[in-house]
């Protein structure tokens, strides 16, 4: 027990907190270079230099706006097809479920070439819309997955028993569904926002370079030898999907019987 | 006069070419309780989920009220069914898992609540998660939850065998008298013969997608119908596919005890104690048949004699009804 804690501490100082301390000193200071023997020199350039880029904010609220609406469009593709996925049996579901897993495996680049031309076709090319629609290619799989699974932890006869009460299927998917796949929700939270966000060729290649978002402000960036503005930009690039995940914390809140503070009688 | 509140009508069921129903028919008045009695894997638990809406029948009619109700969707049926888990959903406290049920069902009434609450006696607990309280606590806050959608007719799929031996049978007469002071219609349906008897106004005996014979207790046990319904009640020596006897006509002993009788050979395997009585586990030889049956005193030895008079020698009634 004693080792597994040791362990567990050794871990999380050597791959999260000793790295990310290293990153927020080094967006605080200007670029250390130790082998002067100089100790670190304290200063706010990273974070001025990068809020000087006119185009930093426009960036972060396209960024959020298309991760909100890629969330919200894979909770309710993964819902549905992870809830039909476990409700009916028929011959060829194995296929199936490959089939919409099948996104992952082909490389998304190669899909966004073809999907580019249909696109340009309908006119959603260079247009925010076309950007969440290519959004969903690298993360529609993964929520179906995770729906699929919990689905099938909650149990068919956990989804009958409202039914047989006298609920109608959205009653059923707010009041019982919902609440229980909480879990899921947060992961897909993570999951489809971090995705998002770091998608620079696809965002690229459909967004035109119109649509702007972090990850094509951020790449001039990789050429800088200044690494306190690297460490501000990623600083800035995390705290986005923190952010977001809190409210959708805070959102979750009002599904109907959250555990809340106020609402635990005893 | 008595009313039929439930009807079923020639149900068949088939799923992969296998006949799991087939054309059954049968009816429930108003208040009365059936007990549905058979093997693991004989189709009782389609047959109530055929009656709750959760799959629908090859063909037949199911009919509540004088109306066809087979088309309609389970949460638009006025009748409940209790699962073998208690499944009550985990995020909503005792009393709010009641709540839900009448307000799904748009019958909520605080006072309603508040008398289930009391009678399956959780007022204390009504605060309280699932996950928080006993296993029989869980099972009688999912049947006041099935009661608070004030169902016509309600249907139990063997809702104590998750349960202790104690437990469940403090809990069966509670809901036996639970379910009689509110005249309620209901389905019992169970893999014990004794769960049976004291839940069911009517027993019906299912095997092989079909009722074997319905009846009282007392007329299953005096007159089977047939070889089927005889060896699951297990109070029968089966001699052929007409012939049975009753096991208190038996008699054991070291030789031929009657002159005018049936004589088998048997071997003693097994003593067991029931209700503070030996029970002896015997094989019939001659029979190829295992019976147990009560006895007083001890067994000289492990070969015995099983003596049937001629006049206890039955036939089977062949009347399901």
């Amino acid at each position: 027990m004693i080792r597994k804690k040791a362990w567990f501490l050794i871990l999380t100082l050597l791959l999260f907190v000793i790295p990310l301390t290293a990153l927020l000193l080094q967006s605080l200071s200007a670029p250390w270079r130790f082998h002067t023997g100089q100790g670190l020199d304290w200063g706010w350039q990273g974070y001025a230099i990068l809020f000087e880029n006119p185009q930093l904010w426009e960036a972060t609220f396209i960024s959020i706006g298309i991760g909100f609406a890629v969330l919200f469009m894979n909770v309710t593709i993964g819902l549905f097809t992870g809830k039909a996925l476990v409700s009916y049996a028929y011959r060829g579901k194995a296929w199936l479920e490959a089939l919409l897993l099948s996104p992952i495996l082909i490389p998304s680049l190669a899909i966004a070439m073809g999907l580019h031309l249909f696109m340009i076709r309908i006119g959603l090319a260079d247009t925010i819309w076309g950007v969440m629609l290519i959004h969903l290619v690298p993360t529609v799989p993964y929520s179906i997955k995770i729906f699929h699974n919990s689905y099938q932890q909650m149990g068919k006869a956990m989804m009958e028993q409202p039914h047989i009460l006298g609920a109608g299927f959205w009653t059923q998917v707010f009041t019982v569904e919902l609440p229980l796949l909480r879990p899921a929700i947060r992961s897909l939270t993570f999951l489809t926002i971090v995705i998002s966000l770091s998608q620079y060729a696809l965002t690229a290649i459909i967004g035109g370079g119109r649509v702007l978002t972090l990850p094509l402000v951020f790449f001039p960036f990789l050429d800088n030898a200044n690494t306190s503005i690297m460490a501000a930009f990623s600083i800035w690039f995390a705290l986005i999907p923190l952010s977001m995940y809190i409210i959708i914390e805070v959102l979750m809140m009002f599904l109907p019987y959250s555990r809340l503070p106020w609402r635990n009688h005893r | 006069m008595t009313q039929k509140k439930l009807e079923m009508k020639n149900i068949t069921k088939t799923f992969h070419q296998d006949k799991i129903l087939s054309e059954l028919t049968f009816h429930l008045e108003k208040g009365e309780i059936m007990s549905i009695v058979g093997p693991s894997g004989s189709g009782k638990t389609t047959l109530l989920r055929i009656l709750a809406g959760l799959e629908k029948p090859s063909d037949g009619k199911i009919i509540m009220n004088g109306k066809d109700i087979t088309k309609q969707k389970a949460n638009r049926r006025s009748i409940s069914l209790v699962f073998q888990q208690p499944l009550l959903f985990p995020h909503m406290t005792v009393k709010e898992n009641i709540v839900y049920g009448a307000k799904v069902s748009k019958k909520y009434k605080e006072e309603k609540v508040d008398s289930l609450l009391e009678a399956i006696g959780m007022v204390r607990f009504q605060n309280h998660y699932p996950s928080e309280i006993s296993g029989g606590q869980q099972q009688r806050v999912a049947l006041a939850r099935a009661m608070a959608t004030e169902p016509e007719v309600i249907l139990f799929d063997e809702p104590f065998s998750s349960l202790d031996p104690s437990l469940r049978q403090d809990l069966r007469y509670w809901v036996r008298d639970f379910l009689s002071s509110r005249e309620t219609t209901a389905v019992f349906v169970t893999h014990d013969m004794e769960e049976a008897m004291i839940m069911g106004d009517q027993i019906a005996v299912f095997e092989d997608g079909n009722f074997q014979q319905i009846g009282t207790a007392e007329t299953l046990h005096k007159s089977p119908a047939n070889l089927r319904v005889a060896s699951f009640l297990g109070g029968h020596l089966i001699l052929n596919d007409h012939e049975f006897a009753p096991l208190h006509d038996v008699q054991v002993g070291t030789k031929k005890t009657v002159e005018d009788g049936v004589n088998f050979q048997a071997t003693v395997e097994h003593i067991t104690y029931q209700h503070g009585r030996p029970i002896a586990h015997l094989y019939v030889i001659d029979l190829k048949k295992k019976v147990s049956l009560p006895f007083d005193g001890t067994f000289p030895s492990r070969e015995v004699q099983v003596t049937i008079p001629t006049d206890s020698i039955r036939t089977f009634s062949g009347e399901t009804l």
